[in-house]
């Protein structure tokens, strides 16, 4: 077992930052070629009107989930040494919930909006913007509100450790689950009409 | 130009699933972005005020570094948007564009954009990453945070929804 390969020392940090911008990369495209830069397609989901963010989003979950604990299983990677991201409940309930309003209200998050600047659209640059100032809001009200962003911790939880179950239960559970919600987007896309093929081409106005 | 030629959402997800699995194997972490903002917010503070950035507690952990720029996630992001403008150039969906809701007025759309964009910010600090850090990278480690936040955003967006029902439509 050699992997992850950074935390082994197989490469320093100038080659992690080449090795940033290729996986960027692919992100990228990815993200641009499902649609993710496209800001009607990214809040179609809330009017029920588009589903590629559910679906780009739980197929990525489940072939990176199933594949990390895989390989985590087959020793050829050190799980332990993976960086897991910290929960903190309140605090992460509350920010979720401000994130998806400003989600809906942006039409992108973060990384869709450098996809939509990718893809030509000067919205998603006001949005790049508009997170800056956001960042720094926080960095200048963060004196009052650190009690509550350190408050609630929970370590690096995760669903099989709460719930005291194998990985592969939560992973299955996770499959069935994104499962029965794919199956319920392509029955009612076949009954509306309603669907990522659907051309959104016709929703878009240009700024004149 | 702006042909919305795009691949199955699916297709794309597992493509988005495989590069993310890739980054845990190689580097030992997920993929990220809103930090990259934060990162860029603290240097530009940095350039314009160094004092008043000097007393901004939350941005030391940025500032306290010799290059803060120099950062995996900032690198990341630059693939990101090399990524997203081959793909889009590709495919013939490179389009430059103000991109609204039909009937929404330009200056509407700055607004919403702009304060969209400060929302997201403010909020990514707070859950210690966006969609990308925390809901897909954390969702796949099976991490609490991951699913904690895709469930709180998702019910924010559709209850935003039904009161904004004139926003995107």
């Amino acid at each position: 077992m050699n992997a992850p390969l950074y935390e082994y020392g197989l490469f320093g940090e100038n080659v992690s930052l080449i090795i940033a911008v290729i996986v960027g990369f692919f992100f990228g495209l990815f993200l641009e070629r499902g649609g993710l830069g496209n800001p009607h397609k990214l809040t179609g989901v809330f009017y029920l009107r588009d589903f590629a963010v559910p679906k780009a989003m739980f197929s990525a979950i489940i072939v990176a989930a199933t594949g990390l604990y895989m390989l985590g299983d087959l020793k050829l990677l050190d799980i332990s040494k993976i960086w897991i991201v910290p929960t903190f409940f309140w605090p992460q309930i509350a920010g979720g919930f401000l994130f998806g309003l400003g989600y809906l209200v942006a039409g992108y998050c973060p990384g869709t909006a450098v996809a939509g600047l990718g893809s030509g659209r000067i919205d998603a640059f006001v949005t790049i913007l508009g997170m800056i100032a956001g960042s720094l809001l926080f960095a200048v009200i963060y004196p009052a509100l650190e009690f509550f962003y350190t408050s609630s911790s929970m370590g690096t939880a995760t669903l099989p450790g709460i719930l005291g179950v194998n990985h592969w239960v939560v992973i299955t559970l996770v499959l069935i689950m994104a499962g029965v919600m794919f199956y319920a987007i392509q029955r009612f896309e076949g009954k509306t009409g309603r669907g990522s093929r659907q051309k959104v081409k016709s929703e878009e106005f240009q700024y004149r | 130009m702006g042909k919305n030629n795009f691949w199955s959402p699916y297709i794309a997800g597992i493509g988005l699933g495989l590069t993310l699995l890739a980054t845990f194997y190689i580097m030992g972490k997920g993929l990220g972005a809103s930090s990259a903002f934060s990162i860029v917010s603290a240097v530009a503070v940095e350039k314009i005020n160094p004092e008043f950035a000097g007393n901004l507690r939350y941005f030391s952990r940025y500032l306290s570094t010799a290059s803060p720029l120099k950062d995996w996630i900032v690198f990341e992001i630059l693939g990101l948007f090399a990524g997203a403008l081959t793909g889009a150039l590709l495919s013939r969906n490179f389009q430059i564009r103000f991109d609204k809701a039909p009937g929404m007025g330009g200056t509407t759309r700055l607004f919403t954009a702009f304060t969209g964009g400060i929302l997201i910010g403010f909020a990514g600090r707070l859950a210690r990453g966006c969609t990308s850090g925390v809901a897909l990278s954390g969702g796949a480690q099976l991490a609490a945070a991951g699913w904690i936040f895709v469930i709180s955003m998702f019910i924010s967006g559709f209850l935003f929804a039904a009161i904004f029902r004139r926003l995107w439509s």
